[in-house]
């Protein structure tokens, strides 16, 4: 190749765990001033290949290939820059530590003032000029954005030629998003060589000049961005791509059957006297599918937990099959507990980490349906091999699984309650699109052959929604409208719901013009139907 | 910085209340006595003439309430009463005895924090190789033996055997300084088991703090490897330590009754067991409420510590 001379480059790395080649045969070429996106789902290799620039694999793998960077150490930024924030030291403390390192040449007298000179220069070059100020504080002191830039100081003091940037914008809100990327790109423009391993593909557009598509830790396509993203030659490449969201499903028609799930005059309360959630009146039919859509606050979390027994400060009343359902998990006998199934959103944790993902998805159908225990995991293997999860990887432990098969799983877990209706609470926020997709075409798969099942859909994200047969808006903790998802989707009556309903569409392809186009208030709506905790909640330091 | 402040003057008033109530307490458990302090102080043979007389001393007829608040106003100006026994002031027994048990325990503490800290420093960075096992079987093999067994050994095996220590410090008063070779053994008994409790939350602390993101990125970014393990991953670990230290010294200062009865130093721990055996109420109770307030003292200590070094943790106040 002709240009200029890469700052790192790797060249057929293969990486092989347990038997498992994880990255197999990938080359690539890190330029300075050049930003490099590895783009793929989770499991797809994108990471192991990052860390290899830093030198750093998975325990016992086995390397092949060879990994060049140029003189000067790699700079990281991981996803969440608090992990590598000492929680016990100041903020300054790793950072008067590399800079000690580089004035050991100097006269003993002289060290300290450089070394301080060094690390006040670095964090003036990453946008942080309240310096001094910031390096006594703890990590947890800073807001996210500030802690992101330290990390990205550090790079900066260590004259790092080459900086990977692990999924840095991945479950941030728009505005996040559009920070960080300005400051890669500011990076870049020092001519740094910057490695961005995301599924977030808004990012990658924004900020890629070249781009290399993964899958099962292969380079599937790769290419100048433009190129890429304009004409993608292969198959996975234009799979990833494409953003042709799940069908709108229609009501069925003729008359209903009695409703399965009711929802009546129900209040909850947080603390004594918080109103947090007011549902008048709601109805789940069986066999139907009905989305609960809201902004992070608007109470949607909270309404599932009160249906599921997990939240017991309520007035009003949920019936089931027209009989009340006690308020407590602990009121409700094994058949109501079967009746009402909750997936989590953060699927990992709802599992223990030092058990095989069989055993725990089978121990449902021991402890709600008293099956013996060898029954109960052949039917959790069927179930887990139905949405799609083969037997070798079910039978290891969940840190093994990705976060999409683990939250499949956690669905295989619920489902072998023989649940009539199925509580599903932000299950496909933080997988990536393709995942993501998967999700929703399994879900749609468990309405049309479990024929009587119910699905309570809570979400933010619209693709989602556009499963469902009915759709509640929540704002504030109020039912704003709800009716057929066709309805509320192509013709929302409340003003809330239009706003809700019609930017977001465009915001999936390119937060960056419309986050940019909009007002401030606008843009903490947007950032929330991306997908993020409120930014007003993450940046405590008040740095806007 | 405004919530440290306010953090720190919170703790320091629950202090205060938790002082109050050990005062409280104590008083309310010698008025709980069967009978009266004078009937329990009669013992086994009562004498109405004695019983009468403590009485009159410990001014027994007056309303509860009066003598709590005169007790409570002397202890204000480090007033402790009077020894029924021998009619010195409780104040002269305990500062005499406060001076061998300080010095007793400031030396466990002096050895003991580099002790148990490099011992868990060192294990941890050899996690599950033989460094690592030898360390661990070790100090949980020390740390199940009682102190008055390790007490005998030592005194059997060192004084009565080998001659080289004397086996206990009767003779030298308080002065024990003057007197080092009379301190060894006490010492080494005393340090047995805190080494290892302190040793082993050490390891497990810097086990978790080795192998964090942030000791990644200092190692990432060539930080030194004692440097990323004493300035990065220690820290991590001083929160819970520095809880553990509080109750160790609390235990120290308390008196180590069973060390200072084996090797026969007037401490505290002495003077308690004496002023028991002659049922001498006064001193028993200027004894727990010196004990109770060293308690509290420390614990402030170590929470405002475990604060700097947990700055997220939620730490009750």
């Amino acid at each position: 190749m002709s240009g200029p001379t890469a700052v790192a480059e790797i060249d057929g790395l293969t990486v092989e765990v347990g038997g498992r080649r994880i990255v197999d045969g990938v080359s690539l070429r890190v330029l300075p001033g050049r930003v490099t996106a590895l783009v793929g789902t989770s499991g797809s290799g994108k990471t192991t290949t990052g860390r290899a620039l830093l030198g750093e694999f998975p325990a016992g793998a086995r390397v092949g290939g060879s990994v060049r960077v140029a003189e000067a150490r790699v700079g990281y930024v991981p996803q969440h820059p608090a992990e590598v924030l000492n929680p016990a030291r100041r903020v300054g403390a790793l950072l008067h530590d590399i800079a000690r390192e580089q004035v050991r040449g100097l006269p003993r007298p002289r060290r300290r003032g450089a070394a301080r000179e060094r690390v006040l220069h670095a964090l003036a070059s990453a946008q942080l000029p309240e310096g001094e100020a910031l390096l006594r504080r703890f990590p947890h002191q800073l807001s996210g954005g500030q802690q992101q830039r330290v990390v990205l100081a550090q790079a900066l003091l260590l004259g790092a030629r080459v900086v990977v940037a692990d999924e840095p914008t991945t479950g941030q809100d728009a505005l996040t998003r559009r920070r960080v990327v300005g400051e890669l790109a500011a990076v870049a423009a020092r001519g740094i060589g910057v490695v961005l391993l995301s599924h977030d593909l808004a990012t990658v557009r924004a900020l890629a000049d070249e781009v290399l598509v993964m899958r099962d830790g292969r380079v599937v396509e790769s290419g100048p961005a433009e190129r890429v993203w304009s004409a993608p030659s292969h198959a996975w490449t234009r799979r990833l791509l494409s953003g042709t969201p799940a069908p709108v499903r229609r009501a069925p028609e003729g008359p209903r059957p009695d409703a399965v799930l009711q929802v009546r005059g129900l209040r909850a309360r947080h603390r004594p006297g918080t109103e947090v959630l007011r549902v008048p009146d709601l109805t789940v039919h069986p066999g139907e599918c009905l989305a609960v859509l809201g902004r992070s606050g608007s109470g949607k979390t909270t309404l599932a937990r009160c249906l599921a027994g997990l939240h017991r400060t309520y007035g009003g009343e949920v019936l089931l099959d027209g009989a009340v359902l006690p308020r407590s998990l602990r009121d409700r006998d094994r058949g109501l507990l079967a009746a009402v199934q909750y997936v989590f959103q953060d699927a990992r944790a709802s599992f223990d980490e030092h058990r095989p993902v069989l055993d725990q998805v089978a121990r449902t159908a021991v402890r709600l349906r008293g099956l013996p225990a060898a029954r109960a995991r052949a039917e959790a293997a069927d179930v887990l091999g139905s949405l799609g999860l083969a037997a070798g990887s079910t039978a290891r432990a969940p840190a093994l699984l990705s976060g999409g098969e683990l939250q499949r799983a956690a669905l295989a877990r619920a489902l072998l309650a023989r649940p009539r209706v199925l509580v599903c609470d932000e299950i496909t926020s933080g997988l990536d699109t393709v995942t993501r997709r998967d999700l929703l075409d399994l879900l749609a798969g468990l309405l049309r052959d479990r024929g009587d099942l119910s699905l309570v859909l809570v979400t933010h994200d619209l693709d989602t929604a556009r499963l469902a047969d009915r759709i509640a808006v929540l704002d504030a903790g109020e039912v704003v409208e709800q009716g057929p998802a066709r309805d509320v989707l192509t013709a929302p009556a409340h003003p809330f719901t239009s706003e809700l309903v019609l930017p977001a569409v465009d915001v999936q392809v390119g937060a960056e013009d419309e986050a940019a186009a909009v007002g401030g208030e606008e843009r903490h709506r947007l950032g929330d139907l991306l997908g993020a905790p409120d930014p007003a909640e993450r940046d405590t330091g008040g740095e806007l | 910085m405004s919530g440290l402040g306010s953090w720190a003057a919170r703790r320091l008033l629950l202090g205060g209340a938790q002082t109050a109530a050990v005062v409280l307490l104590v008083f309310a458990l010698t008025e709980a006595l069967p009978g009266d302090a004078a009937v329990a102080l009669a013992g086994d043979q009562p004498d109405p003439a004695r019983i009468a007389a403590v009485r009159e001393a410990m001014e027994l007829d007056r309303p509860a309430h009066e003598r709590l608040a005169d007790w409570a106003g002397g202890l204000l100006h480090a007033d402790f009463g009077t020894s029924l026994v021998s009619g010195r002031p409780v104040g002269a027994y305990l500062s005499d005895a406060f001076g061998p048990t300080l010095l007793l325990a400031s030396l466990t503490v002096v050895l003991l924090v580099p002790a148990g800290v490099g011992l868990g420093v060192l294990a941890a960075r050899f996690e599950g190789r033989p460094v690592d096992r030898l360390v661990s079987a070790v100090t949980l093999g020390v740390y199940a033996v009682p102190e008055f067994a390790l007490g005998v050994l030592l005194v059997t095996v060192f004084a009565l055997r080998l001659g080289w220590l004397p086996p206990t410090a009767v003779g030298y008063g308080t002065d024990l300084l003057g007197h080092p070779a009379a301190l060894v053994l006490p010492v080494l008994v005393l340090l047995s088991r805190p080494v290892c409790s302190l040793c082993r939350l050490v390891r497990a602390s810097m086990i978790d703090a080795l192998a964090s993101p942030y000791v990644a990125q200092a190692r990432r970014y060539g930080v030194a490897g004692a440097r990323v393990r004493y300035a990065h991953a220690l820290p991590n670990a001083v929160a819970p330590a520095a809880q553990q230290l509080a109750r160790t010294v609390d235990w120290l200062l308390c008196g180590v009754i069973v060390v200072e009865a084996l090797f026969v130093i007037p401490g505290l721990g002495t003077v308690l067991m004496n002023a028991v055996a002659e049922r001498d109420v006064p001193v028993v109770q200027g004894l727990a409420v010196v004990f109770g307030v060293v308690t509290v003292v420390l614990n402030l200590g170590a929470d405002l510590v475990a604060h700097r070094f947990a700055p997220r943790a939620e730490v009750a106040a």
